[in-house]
């Protein structure tokens, strides 16, 4: 582990791949805060089994003042905002000429808006304290074509575009603006795929396999741990799909 | 905010970062080492002490030369509704 002792943001932990991230950040002795639209079990186990070094509540990404209430929250619970993992998002599987507009229109308020609001809310106390860590769950859709993920693509390479330039405004605060880019990985978004679609995925990542929770996890512990001097860089965890 | 008030802030920011304090208000802030991410911790904590956010544009920025032209621009901003 290289992330203990933080006090960290994980939007979207109540389940998948955030809820994965979230146990693991506690289990290593950090202090994490997540929210999402709706209450798991998870939560619930969450809560009683870290007690106050775990925060929950339900919240709507999009909620800009429910956003910045929710990053002051936590603020003055853990007593700072260290690092902020933007991993809640919506995936897609329609053509963009078969897509109605709310589905549009909510792909880009979660995948979109919601990570700058809560980006921008926490650099605000990440400046104050002197340092942070932000770090956005791309995809390799977002610098790769994949048919039917024409706005969700569209919202993963703006992530990417936000951490460069964020990167450039407020590095020289010490704070490091990365992108950890999966690529098909197994989870709810991916159960979409029929199985001879995820065959032919493995057949062609030269890994031969899927990346799991776990490895996304291991490289997100990494780019959140402010020991790597790493900035403005996307980095990808895909098998190598995309080499 | 008064002028003075506005820069303690300016002041809390160049102590925080090793650097000699703001005095002279005809100085220039490249001359004085107060840098463009000195002036977004500045609003940050004029923000904080007056319990709303101050919104500009990059260009507004662009145009602050000298200590004096930061207090003018944080004495307006505070100022307006």
């Amino acid at each position: 582990m290289h992330t203990t002792n933080q006090s960290i943001i994980v939007s979207g932990g109540s389940r998948g791949l955030g809820l994965h991230l979230t146990e693991r950040l506690l289990e290593a002795g950090n202090k994490v805060a997540t929210f999402a639209r709706s209450h798991t079990e998870a939560m619930d186990r969450l809560a009683g089994t870290y007690g106050d070094a775990f925060y929950f509540t339900p919240l709507d990404a999009v909620d800009a003042p429910g956003v910045a209430a929710f990053v002051a929250e936590v603020a003055d619970r853990f007593g700072a905002v260290d690092s902020v993992v933007n991993n809640a998002a919506i995936g897609q599987d329609q053509l963009l000429m078969h897509t109605d507009l709310d589905t549009l229109r909510g792909i880009v308020d979660v995948n979109v808006i919601g990570p700058t609001l809560l980006t921008r809310a926490a650099i605000k106390h990440m400046i104050l304290q002197g340092g942070g860590n932000i770090c956005n769950i791309s995809s390799i859709c977002g610098s790769r074509g994949y048919a039917g993920l024409s706005i969700y693509a569209g919202s993963k390479g703006y992530l990417d575009a936000m951490m460069r330039a964020l990167a450039r405004e407020v590095g020289e605060a010490g704070i490091f603006v990365n992108s950890v880019a999966p690529g098909f990985f197994e989870s709810e978004m991916s159960s979409v795929l029929l199985p001879e679609q995820l065959n032919t995925i493995k057949r062609r990542t030269p890994s031969g396999s899927l990346s799991n929770d776990e490895n996304i996890f291991k490289v997100v512990d990494l780019v959140i741990s402010g020991t790597t001097n790493m900035q403005g860089q996307v980095v990808f965890v895909d098998g190598g799909i995309t080499t | 905010m008064d002028r003075s008030e506005i820069l303690n802030l300016m002041n809390t920011v160049m102590t925080k970062r090793g650097r000699p304090t703001l005095t002279d208000e005809a100085q220039g802030t490249r001359e004085a080492g107060f840098r463009s991410l000195d002036f977004s911790e500045t609003a940050l904590r004029i923000e904080t002490r007056i319990g709303r956010e101050l919104s500009f544009d990059a260009a507004s920025m662009r145009r602050i030369e000298t200590v004096r032209d930061v207090l003018d621009f944080f004495e307006d901003a505070t100022r307006a509704a």
